[in-house]
């Protein structure tokens, strides 16, 4: 009998776990999944009602909710290029030289992202477990611990649903060759879905609409209410499957294996086909066809130089405003290069409809001001997304020229070191303006349509003047600072979220002092800032913020690995 | 003129890639030829000021290249042995980056260097294509390009052929030929000697992070007239060779052994005929003794 560990089906498999492992995606996702069970645990809906969290309904009636939230979107990152990524490093030849067929290069492919994204997935799950074993005020666990629910609840409500999406994602990544599209198809979840429910399924009868429910959001209806019920009635419920959900789940289960059945018929290896380029129809005797094959670009193989002579340039002397202008140059450039960034197309939409559905989705109570009100939510929203943003983003400016081998090239260039570090933090400083004017411009047109008024512009001003932007700022220096520092952008990650962690575990105990928050996290509200006491004790905090980004910025400079004058001779 | 004097270097791992480097380097094309790992890439990267000697100095135009690195870097052209481009920029943007980085801020100037510099390597149909794109070859060339920005004192080239298929090499040989001005410094190091032969007047071999010889291809070529034999032999026949003269290379052919000896005074065998000597029988020569 053939050990499956030795099939060729299984070293695909194994190398596109591996492959996966070295990526963040599957680690940041398994934090938030980890993060997102706690505070189902600790703050949600069963808090102080008496619903255990450790009952079979509280577990079932989760997890749609769970894989409704965020995790398309992981699925989409995750899910689009592992057929792409092979092409792009031009290892696919090398790959289908070998006897492995098509069905077993793209299952291998498929299952092993996929295994990657449900480890991922599972941390909310074995958050959840784990939990049973700790307490806390208002929060109910029933003595007895399980264990078969979460795993089972967890394979039916979310893996089997995320199956079908991960089919698809994988299916349009694989035949379009174009990570972008799926990316968009990702952020397009949410409309797509909502659409689908609203147009499509709420015509249907309830059975039908709980057999063509992907995310099994409405598997409850059936059953009524179920928070009616008293606390001891909830935790005594017993979850069991019906025909209905059966027969949901055996639809998805086919749908997938379609999409996968009709990627196995239309992967080709070889690349796609150029375009064609239609032409146009005029009165030449040469236009006898419709298309034309593209002229290729081929470069004459003559071993002659061209004497062209090189221009005499005017070259600038050394100085600040020299400097100053090739800090512009690489400003634009990293920027660019900041904006090709392929996570960007997802986590900038993410961030901005994550920061904005609070203002758009609920009524925002303005007890003084509509607007102060708004900016107030967003600012509250936006910390967490400003904080990843900015150290994700600067980790990887920093990392990038190092990792495309560009480093030599840059570095030998007569450039002061403050260019090279500068352009790297402004950029990123840059993207985060970017979010930040979205966002507020997103809030001011939700404002401005749900009519609550008066519209105060100099409301908003005054929080991203106080509040985020000398917080963005502070950021982005950290962030640089730790980089230069660690050297390794993973370790930079790490030590990062360790001390954030950290910190906002000791805000949330009550040691909440402006000294050592840096981001006024917890510690201003919007009347503060309009005059007073309050308000020159928050200046004084934000001229204390930027002194400390200022002297990260400059020891980043200090430690820089990059010379520019005679260092220590060992 | 360039001078090392005393340059040391070792690495943290304990590895000693430089020994007392002491060589002058005149004006022209100089080849610096050595076997892999022979410490010309941690030579070439401590002149072009991306390592930090343990000791020595290097002087170019009076200007010392350890101490004043801002200075150094505004005389510097160079083209690592390994390197990349940003690959979402076209050859154009990229020239045009370099070239703002070197100082050349005045966009008409700039567009006029750009143009002239894809034209010399031969890349101005390409110049909208994404880097990302481009094969070795139109790699190179590009590398080549940014590294003449503003006319550098000192060229320094590490191993540019590597990789390069024959006609890529040939042209790429033409390239550094012709690009080369009177009064710069252009330093070529490589460990394929048709790259010295056919390009350098001066050149020196490394060997162990140690120079073993300096001196001009001509007067290299000299020091073997009349002394290089070659011969097709059996296996057998060889053992008895190697007792009378030193074996410079052997080659299999057609089952045979096609070797190459040196012997200064007398003819080693009848089965051996005299050849014109080789900077190739030089560097054999050489790293046999050394």
């Amino acid at each position: 009998m053939v050990n499956p560990f030795h099939t060729s089906f299984f070293a695909v498999f194994r190398t596109e776990v591996l492959l996966n492992l070295r990526r963040v995606a599957p680690y940041v996702m398994a934090l938030l999944c980890g993060g997102n069970a706690l505070l189902w645990w600790g703050w949600g809906p069963a808090k102080g009602r008496g619903l255990a969290t450790n009952s079979e309904a509280f577990i079932a009636g989760v997890l749609p909710i769970y894989a409704f939230m965020t995790l398309p979107l992981f699925t989409a990152v995750i899910m689009a290029d592992p057929v792409i990524r092979d092409f792009r490093a031009e290892i696919g030849p090398l790959i289908f030289s070998k006897p492995v067929g098509r069905a077993i290069y793209l299952l291998g492919k498929f299952f092993g992202s996929f295994f990657v994204l449900a480890c991922g997935q599972a941390a909310f799950v074995v958050t959840l477990f784990v939990l049973q074993w700790f307490s806390r005020p208002g929060v109910t666990t029933l003595q007895e611990v399980k264990v078969v629910p979460y795993f089972k609840h967890f394979l039916v409500f979310v893996i089997i649903s995320h199956l079908v999406l991960a089919a698809f994602y994988f299916a349009v990544g694989t035949l379009s060759r174009n990570a972008k599209i799926v990316y968009a198809l990702g952020v397009c979840f949410y409309p797509l879905i909502i659409s689908y429910n609203i147009f499509f399924l709420n015509g249907l009868p309830l059975s039908w609409r709980r057999i063509l429910d992907p995310l099994l959001m409405r598997w409850a209806q059936k059953d009524g209410d179920v928070h009616t019920l008293s606390a001891e009635a909830f935790n005594q419920l017993v979850v069991t499957y019906d025909s209905e959900l059966i027969i949901n789940r055996a639809v998805m289960l086919l749908i997938a294996a379609g999409i996968l059945t009709m990627v196995y018929r239309r992967f080709i290896i070889a690349e796609p086909p150029q375009k064609i380029h239609f032409s146009f129809i005029n009165l030449s005797t040469a236009s006898e066809r419709i298309s034309f094959e593209p002229e290729i670009n081929w470069i004459e193989p003559d071993h002659e130089v061209r004497r062209t002579p090189l221009p005499i340039v005017n070259v600038a002397a050394p100085g600040i405003r020299g400097s100053l202008r090739k800090l512009v140059a690489a400003l634009a450039i990293e920027f660019r290069l900041l904006l090709s960034e392929r996570s960007l197309v997802v986590i900038i939409p993410l961030a901005v409809v994550l920061s904005t559905m609070e203002v758009i989705f609920w009524r925002v109570r303005g007890d003084g001001s509509y607007s102060a009100a708004y900016v107030s939510h967003i600012a509250q929203n936006l910390v967490l997304f400003m904080i990843g943003i900015s150290i994700f983003y600067v980790g990887e400016a920093l990392q990038r020229d190092r990792d495309l081998n560009i480093e030599p090239l840059v570095w030998s260039q007569p450039i002061p070191n403050f260019v090279l570090l500068f352009s790297k933090f402004l950029a990123t400083l840059l993207v985060v303006f970017a979010l930040l004017i979205s966002v507020g411009l997103i809030a001011m047109v939700t404002q401005a349509l749900k009519g609550n008024g008066p519209f105060e512009l100099t409301a908003y001003l005054r929080v991203y003047i106080w509040i985020l932007i000398p917080n963005a700022i502070f950021l982005s220096a950290a962030a640089m600072f730790l980089k230069v520092l660690l050297r390794d952008r993973y370790l930079t990650y790490i030590a990062a979220i360790g001390i954030g962690g950290g910190l906002f575990y000791l805000y949330s105990q009550g040691h909440n002092g402006w000294l050592y928050n840096p981001l006024l996290f917890r510690l201003w509200k919007y009347e503060d800032l309009l005059s007073g006491n309050n308000l020159s004790q928050i200046a004084q905090h934000r001229a204390y913020v930027l002194v400390i980004a200022l002297v990260l910025v400059a020891l980043a400079h200090l430690f820089y690995e990059r010379r520019s004058t005679l260092w220590v001779r060992s | 003129m360039l001078a090392i004097e005393g340059l040391n270097k070792t690495y943290q791992s304990g590895v000693h890639a430089l020994r007392d480097i002491c060589l002058e380097v005149p004006a022209g094309m100089f080849g610096l030829l050595g076997p892999n790992g022979a410490g010309k890439t941690t030579l070439m990267k401590i002149l072009a000021t991306l390592l930090e000697p343990d000791s020595g100095a290097v002087r170019m135009c009076d200007t010392d290249l350890i101490s004043e690195k801002h200075r150094a870097r505004m005389m510097l052209g160079y083209l690592p042995q390994d390197f990349g481009f940003y690959p979402s920029l076209t050859a154009e943007q990229t020239l045009h980056y370099f070239a703002r980085l070197k100082g050349v801020h005045k966009r008409k100037e700039r567009n006029s260097l750009v143009n002239a510099l894809l034209e010399r390597v031969n890349l101005e149909s390409a110049r909208r294509q994404k880097v990302g794109g481009f094969s070795g070859g139109m790699r190179q060339r590009l590398g080549i390009a940014q590294a003449l920005i503003g006319k550098p004192a000192l060229l320094i080239v590490d191993e540019p052929t590597a990789g390069l298929d024959p006609e890529e090499r040939a042209r790429f040989h033409n390239l550094l030929a012709e690009t080369f001005a009177e009064e710069s410094v252009v330093l070529l190091s490589t460990h394929i000697v048709s790259d010295v032969s056919n390009l350098c007047s001066n050149m020196a071999i490394i060997r162990q992070g140690k120079i073993i010889a300096s001196c001009a291809p001509s007067h290299a070529l000299k020091e073997l007239t009349d002394s290089v034999w070659e011969a097709t032999l059996t296996r057998e026949q060889i053992d008895a060779v190697k007792s009378g003269c030193k074996l410079l290379s052997s080659q299999m052919y057609n089952g045979m052994m096609r070797v190459r000896v040196v012997s200064p005074r007398e003819r080693p065998g009848e089965e051996f005929t005299q050849v014109t000597p080789t900077i190739e029988d030089y560097y054999f020569n050489l790293v046999s003794h050394s």
